[in-house]
């Protein structure tokens, strides 16, 4: 599996230069960051080695039998569903993250993701009783919820930059809640910004402001 | 027509989500998820989809028997999937 290491002024900016590295686009590899400042963030992008990660399927029992009966029960549900897609573990995910691949799968990720939330819920509860307390299944659908993540982390990082010039609060539009999660750990070890959120869901806001006014 | 009653189910999922998501950014109780439920069966829109009222009803219970998040929440996927096929139908 290879790997690169890609830096730039945003987690955006630094993926697409581990990806002219890679020669590869963004739905075969894996992004980690590594570090996220204001100001420059790092990456590590991996290549997904697609069919190792299909056949460590049955390999990654033993090591994992819980992350390996999840996928076997979302492979089946999917069938049941007649969905023709490919469910692999995301390997040293944490976590235990399982990507669903396939063509058209748009439908299974529903408006605003909300299918696909669904079928995380239904996951979590089948594979209930394989899990300790606390833990859960996280399910992705073509690296959607990846790369949600990876928006709302660079909205974040802009709206933290824009705060700072300006020194005023800024209201973020709704989200999620691992969007809004997202947003938080973006932005905890910036020393001169806070976020924190306002209003109800569905319509639950992050409020991005200067950390000393929040402490004043 | 069934529009209010899918905006009041999405809120009421929203609230389980933050729970089971962990947000951090908020302290959601059980009473809260309950009362939006309870939202929902106030409107008489649910009565008129087969089986909105009864997964209303059974998310309820599960909210007051403590069943875990994702639970609940599946519950109310399947009171809102009523609601849309409903809605097709109809």
């Amino acid at each position: 599996m290879s790997s690169a290491e890609g830096r730039g002024r945003t987690v955006d900016e630094a993926v697409d230069a581990a990806l002219i590295e890679l020669k590869e686009s963004r739905r075969n590899v894996d992004i980690k960051v590594i570090t996220e400042t204001p100001d420059e963030a790092v990456v590590e992008v991996t290549v997904i080695d697609h069919a190792a990660t299909a056949s460590s399927g049955a390999d990654a029992a033993p090591a994992n039998g819980k992350a390996e009966v999840a996928r076997g029960l979302v492979e089946g549900l999917l069938k049941l569903m007649g969905v023709r897609a490919q469910v692999t573990v995301r390997p040293s995910s944490e976590p235990i993250t399982l990507d669903i691949s396939g063509r058209d799968l748009g439908a299974l990720i529903g408006w605003r993701g909300e299918t696909l939330r669904a079928l995380q819920s239904v996951t979590n509860v089948m594979v209930g009783r394989h899990l300790d307390e606390g833990e859960r299944i996280i399910v992705d659908v073509e690296r959607y919820r990846q790369r949600r993540e990876h928006t709302v982390r660079e909205i974040a990082m802009r709206a933290a930059r824009q705060v700072k010039m300006t020194g005023d609060a800024i209201t973020l539009d709704a989200m999620q809640p691992f969007e809004r999660r997202a947003i938080h750990l973006a932005l905890e070890g910036d020393p001169d910004v806070t976020s924190g959120s306002i209003g109800e869901e569905p319509e639950r806001r992050v409020v991005v402001g200067p950390r000393k006014a929040a402490a004043e | 027509m069934a529009g209010r009653a899918a905006e009041r189910i999405r809120k009421a999922i929203a609230l389980v989500n933050s729970v089971a998501d962990g947000a951090g950014d908020e302290d959601i109780t059980p009473t809260e998820i309950a009362e939006a439920i309870r939202d929902c069966l106030e409107l008489s829109e649910v009565d008129q989809v087969a089986n909105v009222r009864r997964y209303l009803g059974e998310a309820l219970d599960a909210v007051s028997d403590g069943m875990p998040a994702d639970f609940v929440a599946m519950t109310l996927y399947a009171a809102l999937g009523a609601l849309r096929e409903g809605g097709q139908t109809g």
